[in-house]
């Protein structure tokens, strides 16, 4: 068997996928002022869940980096919406800390397998 | 990008931000000191508002890739030449004219207020921001544990 299973990789990708929606949000939030910028989202988790539901393999589903047109824009052509991306990096970091705790515990299990409870 | 990379130039991206509507916080701090202002020190008559431009940093990862938006910078700061100076008769003021009318600053006391409210929010939510990558990479670092 090996130990490092599907779903820790799985875990490991939603983690890495989590940080790179933390760093488009924030860009979002620090272009909030710059005219004519477009807003943009990654989109990763619909995806793999329909891939994991549907029995597909999911090692080549990388999350994909999009600009956001349909949101209304300013005047300006800005379509940055402070709420939008603080509430969408609020609910990132619950996420993270959830896969990083379903992580840990799994890492929990392998020590505590490989100390044989000591 | 491997996930800590995309935390640090996480940060990066959020101090420029963050430095960035600081110039914005220091200039309209300045059109709010001058509002008065009739007579620039180098004789171009009163003071015109300045008005602070970002723009889009933007980075190319490696040769061949899209380039990525990697923060924000100040793009321009330059005098307001929309918005008209203010007239005031005045004329017992030194800068009156021949017709007693002091040209006046085109600050708008209020519009710099407003802005000044966007600007403080900003710097707040690019904090906000910033923090939240630090949380994150501390997060990771504790599944060492």
């Amino acid at each position: 068997m090996n130990p490092v299973s599907d779903r820790d990789q799985i875990l490991v990708r939603l983690m890495s996928a989590a940080a790179l929606r933390a760093r488009v949000l924030s860009e979002n939030v620090a272009n909030q002022n710059v005219p004519g910028y477009k807003r943009r989202v990654v989109s990763f988790e619909d995806e793999l869940r329909a891939r994991v539901a549907a029995g597909r393999d999911v090692a080549g589903l990388e999350p994909r980096i999009e600009a956001d047109l349909k949101s209304p824009s300013s005047p300006d052509g800005n379509n940055v919406s402070l709420e939008l991306e603080t509430n969408g990096l609020r609910e990132n970091w619950v996420a993270y800390e959830i896969y990083a705790a379903m992580l840990q515990s799994r890492n929990n299990v392998l020590q505590t397998a490989i100390t044989g409870g000591q | 990008m491997d996930p800590l990379t995309n935390l640090f130039s996480g940060l990066r991206t959020s101090s420029s931000a963050m430095s960035a509507e600081r110039t914005r916080i220091d200039v309209i701090a300045k059109n709010l000191a001058y509002a008065q202002v009739t007579h620039m020190p180098d004789g171009s008559g009163p003071y015109r508002r300045q008005v602070v431009r970002f723009s889009t940093v933007m980075k190319r990862a490696a040769p061949g890739t899209k380039p990525e938006p990697e923060g924000v910078k100040v793009d321009r700061i330059e005098p307001d030449q929309v918005t008209p100076l203010e007239r005031v008769y005045s004329p017992g003021h030194p800068d009156a004219d021949a017709q007693g009318m002091v040209t006046y600053p085109n600050v708008n006391p209020t519009s710099e207020m407003a802005d000044l409210i966007t600007a403080v929010r900003a710097y707040e939510s690019n904090a906000n921001a910033a923090d939240g990558f630090v949380k994150m990479a501390e997060r990771a670092l504790r599944l060492a544990q």
